[in-house]
C-alpha cells in the first residue's frame, strides 16, 4: 500500500477511527485482563471475599502443586494422542477424496460436528457410548470403559475432539492438495513413477508447509480441550483427564480459590505463549521453504 | 489408496453415527426405555412434546439474542479493522498475537473486571467482551484483499467518506464472506460453555448451560435429552445447510491466504 503516506491526515484519522471499536474491545477485554491477572496472582481471594495480598505465595505454591504437574502431563498426553491422529486423518482423507464425485458431500459431513451445539453433541455421545447403558454396548457388547479407567477416559475425550475438529483439517489439507501444480505430477508420471510413488515422493513433500500449519491448528485444539473435558468427564476418573484449562476452571469456580487460579492462569499463559512462539518459528520456516 | 479409502469410509461413519443418533434419539419411543432396549424400532413425538415448560425455550431465547448481537458486533468491528488494515494501518501482527491468546482462559481476570463494572449476571456479560474477535478480523482481512482497490479509489474521487465506502462499497462486495464468517462466529459464541456458566446464573442460562444442567439432573430421561439436544442444534444446523458451500470456501480461502 505505497499510497498511504501521501494521504492527507484526515483520511488516515478516519481510517484509524474505523479500527477503533475493535481495538478498544481488544484493549478492554483481552489486554486489561492479561495485565491484571499478574496482580490477582498475589491475592488470597474467593471471588466474593475482600482480596488479601499474599505476595508471591501463590506463585511459589505452583512449583509444589503435584496436581498442576499431573495436569500438565495429562495435557501433553492428550496432545500426543490427538495431534498425530488429526494430522494423519486430515491428509489420508484429503488424498482419498481427491477428485471423487462425493468429495463435497463428505467434506460437508465431516465439517458439521464442529458446528453442532456442543453440549448437544456431548449428550449424543453419552447416550451412544455410555459403557453401561449406551447404544453401542447395547448392540455390540463392546464398551470403552471411560467412566472407570483413566486411559479410556483420555481416549474418549480425544475421540470426541477428533470427531469435532478433523473436518477443519481435511478442508485445509484438501485445499493444499488442489494447489499442487498438475505439471509437477505429470512430469513424475512421464518419468515412470506409479500413482502411489507420485503421492509419496512428489505430492507429500510439497505439503510439508500445510502439515506445519495443521500442527499449529491441532495444538490450539488440544489447549482448548477443556470444554470437551467439562462436558464429558469433568476431569475424572481421578484426575486422569484434568487438562490444564480444566484444572484452572476447577480451581477458580468450583473450589473458589481465584487468587491461586490467577497464578495458574499465568502458568497456562506462559505455556501457551511458548507453544505459540515455537509455532511462529515453524511457520516462518514454512514461508522460507520452497 | 485402498487403505486411505477404507480410513475415509470408517471415519465418515464414525462422524455420522453421533449425528444420526442425535436426530433419532429425539424420537425414541418411551417404551424403548422401559424395555431397557434402545433397538426397539419406532418413532414417537412424545419427547418433543415434553420440551415446552422445560426451560429450553427461554435458554434458546437468551442464546439467540446474545449470539445474534455478538455476530453483528463482531462483523462490524471486524470489517472496520480489516478496512483500516487494507488502507495502511499495520494491525496484522497484533491480530496474529491475539489469535494465540486463549481468551476463555482469561476467565478469572474477566470475572473480576465484569464484577468491578457491575456487569456479572447481565446480558452485557454475555455480549460485550465478545464485541470483537481476532478470528473474524483475521478472516475479513484475508477477504478484503479480494476487493479491487480501484473501486475504493473511485468512490473517494466521487467524494465519498471512508465510513460510506465501507458500508456502501466494501460490505456489499464482501457479502458472501460476511455471511460465512458470520456463521462461524455464530457457532463459536453459541458453543461457549464454561464462560456463560461462570458469568451468569439460571435466569440468563444459555442453551449450553441448560443442556449441561439437564444432563446432570435428568440423566436417565434419554428421550427428553435427545429431543433437547436436537432442538438446541437446529439453528446452527439450518444455517450450515443453507450456507455450507460458502462457509467451506471462505474457510479454505482464509487459511490458504495465510
Amino acid at each position: 500500500m505505497p499510497t498511504r503516506r501521501a494521504q492527507p491526515l484526515p483520511r488516515a484519522l478516519v481510517t484509524g477511527l474505523l479500527a477503533f471499536p475493535a481495538l478498544a474491545a481488544f484493549g478492554v477485554f483481552t489486554f486489561t485482563p492479561l495485565a491484571a491477572v499478574v496482580r490477582y496472582a498475589g491475592w488470597e481471594w474467593t471471588g466474593t471475599s475482600q482480596p488479601q495480598p499474599v505476595g508471591f505465595a501463590n506463585i511459589a505454591a505452583l512449583a509444589r502443586d503435584a496436581d498442576l504437574w499431573a495436569s500438565l502431563g495429562v495435557t501433553i498426553a492428550f496432545a500426543a494422542i490427538v495431534l498425530p491422529a488429526f494430522l494423519g486423518l486430515s491428509f489420508a482423507i484429503a488424498f482419498a477424496l481427491e477428485g471423487l464425485q462425493i468429495e463435497r458431500l463428505i467434506k460437508a459431513v465431516l465439517f458439521a460436528p464442529g458446528l453442532v451445539t456442543v453440549a448437544g453433541s456431548a449428550i449424543a455421545w453419552f447416550l451412544l457410548y455410555d459403557p453401561n447403558f449406551g447404544l453401542v454396548v447395547d448392540l455390540t457388547g463392546l464398551a470403552l470403559p471411560w467412566t472407570t479407567q483413566g486411559w479410556a477416559a483420555l481416549v474418549y475425550v480425544a475421540l470426541f475432539t477428533l470427531w469435532q475438529q478433523t473436518g477443519y483439517g481435511v478442508l485445509i489439507a484438501s485445499a493444499a492438495l488442489k494447489g499442487v501444480p498438475a505439471g509437477v505430477k505429470e512430469a513424475a508420471r512421464l518419468d515412470g513413477a506409479s500413482e502411489d510413488q507420485v503421492r509419496r515422493w512428489v505430492v507429500l513433500p510439497l505439503l510439508r508447509p500445510t502439515a506445519t500449519f495443521l500442527v499449529v491448528v491441532g495444538t490450539v485444539f488440544a489447549l482448548q480441550s477443556y470444554t470437551a473435558v467439562y462436558l464429558l468427564t469433568r476431569g475424572g476418573p481421578l484426575g486422569s483427564t484434568r487438562v490444564l484449562g480444566y484444572y484452572l476452571y476447577e480451581t477458580a469456580f468450583e473450589r473458589f480459590n481465584l487468587g491461586y487460579a490467577s497464578a495458574l492462569t499465568l502458568f497456562v499463559l506462559v505455556v501457551a505463549f511458548a507453544v505459540a512462539a515455537t509455532q511462529a518459528r515453524l511457520l516462518s520456516d514454512r514461508r522460507a521453504a520452497p | 489408496m485402498i487403505v486411505l479409502r477404507l480410513i475415509t469410509v470408517v471415519f465418515t461413519l464414525f462422524v455420522l453415527l453421533p449425528l444420526a443418533w442425535l436426530v433419532y434419539a429425539a424420537f425414541i419411543p418411551p417404551e424403548a426405555l422401559i424395555n431397557a432396549s434402545l433397538v426397539t424400532p419406532g418413532v414417537s413425538l412424545e419427547n418433543l412434546a415434553a420440551l415446552p415448560g422445560s426451560g429450553l425455550g427461554r435458554a434458546m431465547g437468551v442464546s439467540l439474542a446474545a449470539t445474534g448481537m455478538v455476530v453483528v458486533l463482531q462483523l462490524a468491528t471486524g470489517l472496520g479493522a480489516a478496512y483500516a488494515t487494507r488502507a495502511g494501518l499495520p494491525l496484522t501482527a497484533l491480530v496474529l498475537v491475539l489469535l494465540a491468546v486463549p481468551t476463555e482462559l482469561l476467565l478469572v481476570p474477566l470475572y473480576r473486571l465484569l464484577q468491578g463494572l457491575g456487569l456479572t449476571d447481565t446480558f452485557a456479560a454475555l455480549t460485550l467482551p465478545f464485541a470483537a474477535s481476532p478470528l473474524v478480523v483475521f478472516l475479513l482481512m484475508s477477504a478484503i484483499r479480494r476487493v479491487p482497490w480501484s473501486l475504493v479509489e473511485a468512490a473517494r474521487l466521487d467524494g465519498a467518506g471512508e465510513g460510506t465506502i465501507v458500508a456502501r462499497v466494501v460490505a456489499p462486495t464482501l457479502r458472501p464472506e460476511l455471511l460465512a464468517t458470520g456463521v462461524l462466529a455464530f457457532a463459536a459464541h453459541w458453543n461457549l460453555v464454561l464462560y456463560p456458566r461462570v458469568m451468569t446464573t439460571e435466569s440468563l442460562w444459555t442453551v449450553q448451560a441448560f443442556l449441561v444442567d439437564l444432563l446432570r439432573t435428568r440423566p436417565f430421561e434419554w428421550g427428553l435429552l435427545g429431543a433437547a439436544a436436537l432442538v438446541a442444534s437446529l439453528p446452527i444446523l439450518v444455517l450450515y445447510v443453507v450456507f455450507e458451500r460458502r462457509i467451506v470456501t471462505v474457510f479454505e480461502r482464509g487459511f490458504r491466504a495465510y
